[in-house]
């Protein structure tokens, strides 16, 4: 939650449209830029995924329908590709069949052309939001990685068997030192991993699915 | 005496025969047969004559007071009939050197008294005429003989050739009497009025009557009595006219029933142009006439089938050509919206937004247009018209067909092309069929593919289209089939896509032709005139 702030200053949250028609980007540019949202508009599926980069914050706006790479198919391959951005789809003549489809693979939204721009703001505004938490999530993990990379080899194996839940005397027998330099590593790696108890050492450790103990030694 | 006249034939013969041989050269046996000839018979012949007479005359002439030597005369007249000229000489000549000796004063002599030559004289012009009037006359009757004989032989060969010519011309009647039973074909016979004097057993056995019934003009009883009227009005006129007849009536058959025939009578003329007989052959129509009635049907059904198909196939891409717009539309107009409720209101933006919307209106407005005029029931004014655009026009309502099926439509347009007079309605039905059918040709193949739609000018005022596909191409065994009515390939196809476009094609003076590319995918192209 504390890193919400940089990722808006990051970049701001841009809508992303991809359609064929220039005239139907047109009016979607305009009628997000006249509510205050930027849009950039791509003519087809292969011109985005050439153009994207991991800083593109916001949603795409995806025709389900497009000449070469098809909608879905640049929305399987993004999935594939680890692209998360969210998706909107829209098409002219949805069959339920496709729909279903794209909303299991994970689209946000499925809109029928022409659409109210309520529901086509409802779902910006549902997307952002998935999207702003999705990169606040990111910052969190990235934040709480790079703590871990500041841990010595020794205090790494300390953090594991701690939040396995061993005792101070059971971790000293198990690397072989004496109880007081496992507290030391102890109080470094709590100073390090900027935590004020166990608990939340190992909720931390949960987010960035730290391996267990036991799992790393066999 | 017959026996002696065969004997002078058979010597004839051989002295014909000899005087053949004469010509091979063998001199000595030439020699032989010549003194044969000329000499020894003759003069054999002459001798027994002379003989025979100078006995008589001997015996006679105590009886006769007159120098007695008629006989002589008789023998020098056998002679020369029975052994020819020569021998009727020789006659002459033992004749005269025995009258001399024996009957002429000096007796037992062969001096002649001064008062006997005269008499000598006229004896041998006599002998000598006798001799020449006598083998003139059996030469003559040897050649009128001989003429006769030939003619004879002539006769009796021509007799027999007319015998062999009576049995084939009785042979041939009967395999063609044999040929009528026996063909389904049912065929009559009539006299020059018109009366039936013969019909033939499938005939018989349809209408189930005897001859007998069918003689005359029993006929007319069998024809339906809707077509009665009418058969009998143009088979009289016929028989008037003597031309050939055709009609088409419906024939009572045994059962009850009536079929379709086509009754087709020939008139047979004599050698002095009457008409000796009329011939008339029953066809079978039924089948046809129902075929037909079917056909008709058929394409009626068809032709509303393929308009309504083409509507269902298109009605997707129109909806999406029609959407594109109005979305447009739409959203231009929320924007316009915003525009003016912003504080301050932003007029600059609101009226560019404006135009876009007049813009996109237009273009949906023209979709309709477009769309109405292809389904124009009425199309059959021929207009000046771009192919390139009529191309270009199917490309967009085909674009979402053609998305769905993964197929990219590339267009290769002339820059400059001859404005034509076409039924643009007709003309972008066949670009359609042949684009919709390159499209199902690749349908079953993997992977993303190319319907290429080409223009080019085709000489003077005509424009060449070609629609090439990356399916697997035509097999060459249906190549000659593909325009054929209700052929198809296709499982839920009618057959009859080509054979419209064709006949369209056709309308506009040009041509369809179907190939297969060097990459192995259909190629179908077609040419439309200029109408003048």
């Amino acid at each position: 939650m504390t890193g919400g702030a940089e990722v808006r200053a990051e970049a701001r949250a841009t809508v992303f449209i991809v359609d064929d028609d220039l005239s139907i980007c047109e009016g979607l540019c305009n009628l997000l830029e006249s509510v205050g949202i930027p849009a950039r508009c791509f003519s087809s599926a292969e011109e985005f995924r050439g153009q994207w980069s991991a800083g593109f914050a916001g949603c795409l706006l995806l025709d389900a329908r497009l000449p070469g790479m098809s909608g879905v198919e640049l929305h399987q391959q993004m999935q594939q590709a680890g692209m998360e951005i969210p998706v909107i789809f829209m098409t002219a003549h949805g069959d339920i069949p496709m729909v279903r489809k794209v909303l299991k693979a994970g689209a946000v939204e499925f809109l029928t052309k022409p659409f109210q721009k309520e529901e086509l703001l409802h779902a910006v505004e549902q997307a952002f939001a998935l999207d702003r938490a999705r990169r606040e999530e990111e910052a969190v993990t990235r934040s709480i990685r790079a703590r871990l990379q500041l841990l010595t080899e020794r205090e790494r194996s300390v953090l594991q068997m701690v939040t396995a839940g061993l005792l101070n005397k059971q971790i000293a027998a198990e690397l072989n030192l004496s109880e007081i330099t496992v507290k030391l590593h102890r109080r470094h790696v709590m100073d390090k991993m900027q935590a004020s108890s166990l608990a939340e050492l190992v909720r931390l450790c949960e987010r960035v699915k730290v391996p267990v103990w036991p799992g790393e030694t066999q | 005496m017959t026996c002696a006249r065969g004997r002078i034939c058979a010597q004839g013969g051989r002295g014909k025969r000899l005087y053949d041989a004469s010509m091979t050269g063998e001199e000595s046996s030439r020699i032989s047969r010549w003194a044969m000839e000329y000499g020894l018979k003759p003069f054999a012949i002459a001798s027994f004559f002379v003989l025979v007479a100078l006995l008589w005359t001997f015996l006679l002439q105590h009886e006769i007071a007159y120098p007695f030597v008629f006989l002589f005369f008789g023998a020098i007249m056998g002679s020369a009939w029975f052994g020819g000229l020569i021998s009727g000489f020789w006659a002459v000549g033992l004749s005269s050197l025995l009258i001399t000796y024996f009957f002429i004063p000096p007796y037992f002599s062969m001096q002649v008294a001064r008062n006997s030559q005269s008499f000598l004289a006229a004896f041998i012009l006599c002998a000598i005429a006798i001799t020449i009037v006598s083998s003139s006359r059996k030469r003559a009757e040897t050649a009128i003989r001989a003429a006769r004989d030939q003619l004879e032989t002539k006769v009796q060969e021509r007799t027999a050739e007319l015998q062999q010519s009576n049995l084939e011309i009785q042979e041939s009647e009967r395999q063609l009497r044999l040929l009528t039973e026996a063909i389904p074909q049912q065929i009559w016979r009539a006299d020059a009025e018109g009366s039936v004097e013969y019909c033939n057993l499938p005939l018989r056995d349809y209408i189930g009557h005897s001859m007998e019934e069918l003689h005359g003009r029993g006929f007319f009883a069998v024809v339906h009595p809707e077509d009665a009227p009418l058969y009998r009005a143009g088979w009289q006129a016929a028989l008037n006219s003597g031309e050939r007849f055709e009609a088409e009536v419906r024939v009572r058959s045994a059962a009850g029933l009536y079929r379709w025939f086509l009754v087709r009578s020939l008139p047979q003329r004599a050698q002095d142009g009457q008409i000796a007989r009329w011939y008339t052959i029953h066809i079978d129509i039924e089948e046809q006439r129902r075929a037909q009635q079917e056909l008709v049907f058929a394409q009626e059904d068809l032709a509303r089938l393929s308009r309504t198909m083409s509507m269902a196939e298109m009605a997707a891409s129109i909806a999406h050509e029609l959407n594109q717009p109005m979305t447009a539309v739409v959203t231009h107009a929320y924007a316009c919206r915003e525009w003016l409720r912003s504080e301050p209101a932003n007029v600059e933006k609101a009226s560019a937004t404006a135009e876009k919307i007049v813009r996109e209106s237009t273009r949906a407005s023209e979709v309709v247009k477009r769309v109405r005029a292809l389904f124009r029931k009425e199309a059959q004014v021929r207009e000046e018209a771009d192919v390139n655009q009529l191309i270009r026009e199917l490309a967009r309502l085909l674009r979402d067909e053609a998305i769905r099926r993964d197929v990219t439509i590339r267009l290769g347009l002339a820059e400059t092309l001859p404005r034509l007079a076409v039924d643009q309605v007709q003309i972008q039905q066949v670009l359609l069929n042949l684009a919709m059918n390159g499209m199902e040709a690749m349908a079953g193949l993997a992977g993303h593919h190319e319907l290429r739609i080409r223009s080019e000018a085709y000489g003077e005022g005509a424009v060449l289209v070609v629609v090439e596909d990356e399916g697997p191409g035509i097999a060459p065994e249906m190549a000659s089939r593909i325009f054929e009515p209700f052929f198809t390939t296709k499982p839920q196809g009618t057959g009859i896509g080509l054979a419209i476009c064709r006949s369209i094609v056709e309308a506009h003076e040009g041509r369809l032709w179907a190939a297969n590319s060097a990459q192995g995918g259909a190629v179908l192209q077609f040419t439309v005139r200029a109408q003048s």
